[in-house]
C-alpha cells in the first residue's frame, strides 16, 4: 500500500528504494505481530480453561426428605465452595434447585431453578400446578417435561442423594442453555 | 485479475478516497520531509509513541484480568502471573515496557535540549514534551500500586503522606486521592481510575498537541549540516526514517522481553500487609529525589519533596524563554550545556550513593532476600485460590495455618503452644525438649504441666539429686526418637536403675517388651513420637496411656485421620529448634 502511494522518489537508484520499502514494511508487520499474538492468546486463556468451578460434590441443601410433601415443591438454595478466578470462596450461594416428590414413597428428584430456554428463573405456578419460567412462558409438569413455550428442553435434573439421616444433598451444576440436549457447561 | 476488475478496484478505492481522505492523508504522513535526511536521533520521538502504543495494548489487556480494590488487587495480579496464558509476558512487557518509554521519552526531551529543538519558535513543543514525560511518570506513579503488594503499598503509603504535606490543599489532595481518610478499596479503585482513564486521555490531547506544534515548526537539522547540505539530503519520511523508528523500536521492544525473560516476569512482592515492618523504598525514577530528601530533615523535608523540585522544574519549563539566542551548536551554548551536565551528574551522584548505600546494608539486603522468598511463597499459595477476605489471607491456604486453627479450635482451650501454659491441660511449647521433660518431673503439677488439669491423683515431683533428675529426663528424651540422646547419661539411669530406685516404675512402663501393658500412669515407650502423639490425641483413654485417669476426650471419629496426624506433627514440631536440632 505505501508503494503505491510513493510519487516524488529522489535521486537514487529505484531498486535499492525498493528493497528499503519491503524490509521496512515486513519489519513493521513483524512488530506488529510479535506484540499482537501473545496478546490475543492471553485474551484467549478462557477458552483453554474453566475460571469457574465448584459444587461438583453432592452438598447439603438443609432439607431433610420428609420435608418433601408429594405434589408440592420447595426450593432451597445450594451453598458450598466455589473457585472463582483467584478467589476461593468457602461458602457461597451456588444457586438453586426446586425439590419435588410427585407421589408418596417416590424418591425426591432436584431440578436446576435455570431455565434452559436462555437462564432465567423458574417458578411455581401455583394455581396452574406447572413449573413456569416468565421471562418466555416456558410451563413444565412436576416431572419437569416442558408443556408449552419455547424450552428447547425440560428442567434439568440434578443428582440427588440421601444421606444416612435423610438429609438431602444436591450435586449443584450449570447446562448450556438453548440447546435441546442437556450438556454440562 | 481482469482489467475490468481492475478499474472495478480502482474506482471503489476513489470512492473511498473521495469519502474519508485516508489514503491521502497517509501518504502525506509518509512522505512528510526529514529536513537533511533520515537520522537515528529522530527515531527517539516516535519510539517512544510506539511504547505507548505497546502499553496501550498489554494494559487493555491487563484489564480484562485485573480487578482493582484492595481485597481483590493482589489476587488478580498473581492470578494474571501465575495461571493466565502469557500472562507474565504481557504484565512484564507492560511494566518494563514503561521504564523503557520513561528512559526513551526523557533521552528524547535531552535530544532535543543538546540538539537546540526548545528554540523559538518551539516552545510550545517543548512545553507539550516536558508535560508528557510528566503524565508518563504519572502512568508509573499510579500503576506501580495496583498489585497492592508490599512494595506498591509501602510506596504509594509514603508519595501520598508527602502529597499531604503540601501546603493548605494537602490534605484535601490525599483524602480525594486515596478515597477516604485512610488506605481501602477505594484507594486501589481511585489509582486505577486515574490510571487507565484520566492519563490516558491527558496523554493522548498532549500527544495530539505535539505532533500538531511539531507538523507546525518541524524540529531543526542538527547542528552540524550546513544549509546547503540539509537541503540536498532532505527525503521522505517513508521508507529511510521509518525503518531506523522500527530498528530502534525492535531493539528497545527486545531489550523489555530479554528483562522479562531474566527476571522472571515483572516483579510481585508478598500481599499488602499493613501491619508489617516493610523497609519502603521509592520507585527507579524517585530514588534521586528520595536519596535528595535525606538532607533535608524535619520542618527542612518540603525542601527536597517539593522546592528544590519545584524551581529545576521552573527553570527547565522556561528553558525557551531564559535562553534566546538563535544558536544550535552545543558548543557556542556553555551555560545550557554545563547546567545540563550538572543536572545529570548530580542526579547520578544521588543515585550511586543510594544504591551504594542499600548494597551495603547487611539488614536490608537479608529483608529484601526474605521479601523474595515471601513472595515467591505467597505466589504458590494463591494457585489454590484467595479467601474474598483479600490477598494478606492468602497465608491461610498455608497447611501450618490450616493445622494452627485446627488446634485452635480442638485443643487450644485446654492447651498452649506458646509458652504460657493451658488452661486445663499441658503446655504444648517445646514439649518434646529436655527441659520441659525434667521440668516436668521436678514438678509434674506445675502451671506448665499437669496442674491446670487438677487431678486428684497426679504424679508426685521425682525426689533426686540434679544429676539423677537429669539422667532420668534423658531416658524420658531418649523416648522421642531425638538424634542427640546423650547415651551416657541414659546408661548411667539405667545402671544406677534410676527408673525403679525413684518409683516411677510403679505407675509407668517405658521398655519395649512392655509396650502393650497400662499402669496407672502412661506407658512412655516411645512418647514424644508422632505415632505415640497420634494414639494420645484418638484415645487418651486407652488402658496403656491414661486410662480412665484421662480426663481429655479422645478424637478418634470426631477428626480425619489426616487431621490427628497433622495435629499430631504439628505439636512434636512445636520446639526450639536450637536446642534439639544437632
Amino acid at each position: 500500500m505505501f508503494t503505491s502511494m510513493h510519487h516524488d522518489a529522489p535521486e537514487r537508484p529505484d531498486e535499492r528504494r525498493g528493497f528499503m520499502r519491503m524490509v521496512t514494511g515486513w519489519l513493521g508487520a513483524a512488530l506488529g505481530a510479535i506484540v499482537t499474538l501473545p496478546g490475543l492468546a492471553f485474551l484467549a486463556h478462557p477458552v483453554r480453561k474453566d475460571t469457574v468451578s465448584g459444587g461438583k460434590e453432592p452438598l447439603d441443601v438443609q432439607a431433610m426428605g420428609v420435608q418433601v410433601k408429594p405434589g408440592v415443591p420447595v426450593m432451597v438454595e445450594v451453598r458450598g465452595e466455589l473457585k472463582d478466578a483467584w478467589m476461593r470462596s468457602p461458602d457461597v450461594k451456588l444457586g438453586a434447585c426446586w425439590l419435588v416428590r410427585e407421589k408418596d414413597h417416590d424418591p425426591v428428584k432436584a431440578f436446576s431453578t435455570v431455565c434452559p430456554h436462555l437462564g432465567c428463573g423458574i417458578e411455581w405456578a401455583e394455581k396452574k400446578h406447572q413449573f413456569l419460567c416468565a421471562c418466555h412462558n416456558s410451563y413444565f409438569d412436576l416431572q419437569g417435561k416442558v408443556i408449552e413455550g419455547p424450552s428447547p428442553r425440560g428442567m434439568d435434573e440434578l443428582d440427588v442423594k440421601l444421606s444416612p439421616e435423610g438429609r438431602l444433598k444436591v450435586a449443584y451444576r450449570r447446562f448450556r442453555l438453548g440447546s435441546p440436549k442437556k450438556e454440562e457447561a | 485479475m481482469s482489467t475490468q476488475a481492475h478499474s472495478k478496484v480502482r474506482q471503489l478505492k476513489a470512492w473511498l478516497e473521495d469519502r474519508t481522505g485516508l489514503f491521502g492523508s497517509l501518504a502525506a504522513l509518509m512522505n512528510e520531509p526529514m529536513p537533511g535526511g533520515a537520522n537515528v536521533w529522530r527515531a527517539l520521538g516516535t519510539v517512544a509513541l510506539l511504547l505507548v502504543g505497546v502499553e496501550f495494548f498489554t494494559g487493555a489487556l491487563l484489564a480484562f484480568y485485573y480487578a482493582p480494590s484492595a481485597a481483590t488487587a493482589w489476587a488478580s495480579t498473581a492470578f494474571i502471573e501465575d495461571q493466565i496464558w502469557f500472562g507474565s509476558l504481557v504484565r512484564g512487557v507492560h511494566s518494563f515496557g514503561s521504564v523503557a518509554l520513561i528512559i526513551v521519552a526523557g533521552l528524547h526531551l535531552l535530544q532535543m535540549a543538546l540538539f537546540g529543538a526548545y528554540k523559538k519558535p518551539r516552545e510550545a513543543t517543548w512545553v507539550v514534551g516536558l508535560f508528557i514525560l510528566l503524565v508518563l511518570l504519572g502512568f508509573a506513579l499510579s500503576g506501580y500500586g495496583l498489585p497492592w503488594d508490599q512494595s506498591g503499598f509501602w510506596a504509594k503509603l509514603v508519595e501520598t503522606s508527602i502529597l499531604s504535606t503540601t501546603p493548605s490543599v494537602g490534605p484535601v489532595l490525599e483524602r480525594i486521592l486515596q478515597g477516604g481518610s485512610q488506605y481501602g478499596n477505594y484507594t486501589v479503585v481511585h489509582f486505577y481510575a486515574v490510571h487507565v482513564f484520566v492519563l490516558p486521555a491527558l496523554l493522548v490531547i498532549l500527544l495530539k498537541l505535539q505532533i500538531h506544534f511539531n507538523r507546525r515548526h518541524p524540529a531543526p537539522a542538527p547542528w552540524w549540516m550546513d544549509k546547503s547540505v540539509v537541503a540536498a539530503r532532505t527525503e521522505p519520511y517513508f521508507p529511510g526514517q521509518a525503518l531506523r523508528d522500527l530498528l530502534l523500536f525492535a531493539l528497545a521492544l527486545a531489550i523489555v522481553v530479554a528483562f522479562v525473560v531474566i527476571k522472571h516476569g515483572a516483579p510481585l512482592e508478598p500481599p499488602a500487609d499493613p501491619a508489617s515492618n516493610y523497609v519502603a523504598r521509592p520507585e527507579w525514577y524517585a530514588i534521586p529525589l528520595y536519596q535528595l530528601r535525606m538532607y533535608f530533615e524535619g520542618p527542612l523535608e518540603i525542601v527536597a519533596t517539593m522546592i528544590i523540585p519545584g524551581i529545576v522544574g521552573a527553570v527547565v519549563v522556561a528553558l525557551p524563554l531564559l535562553d534566546r539566542s538563535p544558536e544550535l551548536s552545543p558548543a557556542r551554548r556553555p551555560v545550557v550545556m554545563l547546567g545540563m551536565a550538572l543536572g545529570l551528574v548530580f542526579t547520578a551522584a544521588l543515585a550511586v550513593v543510594f544504591v551504594r548505600k542499600d548494597a551495603q546494608d547487611e539488614a536490608y539486603q537479608k529483608a529484601r532476600k526474605q521479601v523474595a522468598a515471601e513472595g515467591l511463597r505467597a505466589r504458590a499459595l494463591a494457585k489454590t485460590g484467595v479467601l474474598p477476605t483479600g490477598g494478606i489471607d492468602v497465608y491461610k491456604n498455608d497447611p501450618q495455618f490450616v493445622v494452627m486453627s485446627l488446634f485452635k479450635e480442638k485443643c487450644g482451650n485446654c492447651h498452649g503452644l506458646d509458652g504460657q501454659g493451658g488452661d486445663e491441660g499441658p503446655e504444648f511449647f517445646d514439649y518434646n525438649s529436655r527441659a520441659w521433660i525434667l521440668g516436668f518431673l521436678k514438678d509434674p503439677q506445675g502451671p506448665m504441666y499437669m496442674g491446670p488439669a487438677k487431678k486428684t491423683k497426679g504424679m508426685k515431683p521425682v525426689q533426686g539429686t540434679e544429676e539423677e533428675l537429669a539422667a532420668l529426663a534423658e531416658t524420658v528424651y531418649a523416648q522421642t526418637g531425638a538424634t542427640d540422646v546423650k547415651a551416657d547419661l541414659v546408661k548411667k539411669a539405667k545402671d544406677a536403675g534410676l527408673f525403679s530406685d525413684k518409683d516411677c516404675d510403679s505407675c509407668h512402663y517405658i521398655d519395649e517388651d512392655d509396650k502393650d501393658l497400662g499402669n496407672t500412669g502412661p506407658n512412655l515407650f516411645q512418647r514424644g513420637t508422632i505415632d505415640y502423639v497420634v494414639r494420645v490425641i484418638e484415645a487418651p483413654d486407652h488402658e496403656v496411656l491414661y486410662g480412665e485417669k484421662a480426663k481429655m476426650p479422645g478424637f478418634k471419629g470426631k477428626l480425619t485421620p489426616e487431621q490427628i496426624r497433622s495435629l499430631a506433627e504439628f505439636i512434636v514440631g512445636l520446639k526450639v529448634v536450637s536446642k534439639t536440632s544437632p
